[in-house]
C-alpha cells in the first residue's frame, strides 16, 4: 500500500512541477519569440505553443517510463528516499530540457541577426571603383 | 550588384588555399578575386594606392570603400552566411586588438608559412 502512495505522491509532484516549468517557459519566452519574429505575434504565439507542447510530451513521458521503482515500499523513510531520487531525476531532466529551450531561443535571435547588413568595420579609405562597361 | 573585391598576392601558396577555401564557401556577398597590382586591378581602380595593396590584403567594396589588412579579412568572414556572426564577434572592441594582432603576424609571414604547409 505504501508503494502505491509513493507513486501518488512521485505523479502528483512530477506533474506539478512540469506544469509550473512549462507556464514560466510559455510567459517568458514569448517576448522572445515576438522579437525574433519581427513583432509579428501570432506566429510567435503559434511556435511558442508548439514549443510547449512538446515540453509536456517529453516530460509526460518521461515522468512516465521513470514511474516503477522495481521494490515494495516498507515504510515512510522508503518511501521518501524513493521520492528523492525520482522527484531529483524529474528535475533534472527539466532543467536539461530548460536550457534546451533557451538554446532553441537564443539560436533563433542569432538567425535574427543575419539580416543585419551593417558591416562590421568602418573602411580606412574610399577609392573610385571604375564600373565595368 | 552588390559585390567585395578582394586584391590577394597570387604569389603567396597560403593565399591561394585561402582562395579554394573561400571560393567553395555560402556567401551573403558575392567576392570578386583580382591579383594585387595586375592591370586588372590598376583598371578597375585607377586612383588606389597599388604599392600599398602588395604590403596586405586589401579589400574594396563595390562603392569604393577600401579596407586593408586585418579589416579586409574581417569584411571577407563578414560576406560569409556562417561567418557573419563572427566578423562582428571578431571587430568588437574587446577583441579587435587580438585580431589585428594574429592577422598581422599571419600576413607577414605568409610566405614562410606557405613553405611549411607546401604549397
Amino acid at each position: 500500500m505504501t508503494t502505491t502512495y509513493t507513486y501518488l505522491i512521485y505523479l502528483a509532484i512530477s506533474v506539478a512541477l512540469t506544469i509550473w516549468v512549462a507556464r514560466t517557459l510559455h510567459k517568458n519566452g514569448r517576448v522572445f519569440l515576438v522579437d525574433v519574429f519581427h513583432g509579428n505575434e501570432a506566429l510567435a504565439d503559434s511556435v511558442n505553443h508548439l514549443l510547449v507542447v512538446g515540453f509536456y510530451l517529453i516530460n509526460f513521458g518521461y515522468v512516465s517510463l521513470a514511474l516503477k521503482l522495481g521494490y515494495l515500499v516498507n515504510n515512510a523513510q522508503e518511501g521518501i528516499e524513493a521520492l528523492s531520487v525520482k522527484v531529483g531525476m524529474v528535475l533534472i531532466v527539466l532543467g536539461g530540457m530548460h536550457f534546451f529551450n533557451l538554446f532553441i531561443f537564443s539560436r533563433m535571435r542569432r538567425r535574427k541577426s543575419h539580416h543585419d547588413n551593417r558591416p562590421p568595420i568602418r573602411p580606412d579609405t574610399f577609392t573610385a571603383v571604375k564600373q565595368e562597361a | 550588384m552588390l559585390t567585395l573585391t578582394v586584391l590577394y598576392d597570387p604569389e603567396c601558396g597560403l593565399c591561394r588555399r585561402a582562395h579554394d577555401w573561400l571560393a567553395e564557401q555560402p556567401k551573403l556577398i558575392d567576392l570578386v578575386f583580382v591579383p594585387c597590382a595586375s592591370d586588372e586591378a590598376r583598371k578597375r581602380f585607377p586612383m588606389l594606392n597599388h604599392d600599398l595593396t602588395k604590403e596586405d590584403l586589401t579589400v574594396v567594396r563595390y562603392d569604393g570603400a577600401v579596407y586593408f589588412g586585418p579589416k579586409a579579412w574581417l569584411m571577407v568572414l563578414w560576406s560569409l552566411a556562417r561567418y557573419r556572426d563572427w566578423s562582428y564577434r571578431l571587430a568588437s572592441p574587446e577583441l579587435l586588438p587580438t585580431t589585428k594582432k594574429v592577422v598581422s603576424a599571419i600576413s607577414q609571414n605568409r610566405y614562410q608559412i606557405s613553405r611549411v604547409i607546401g604549397s
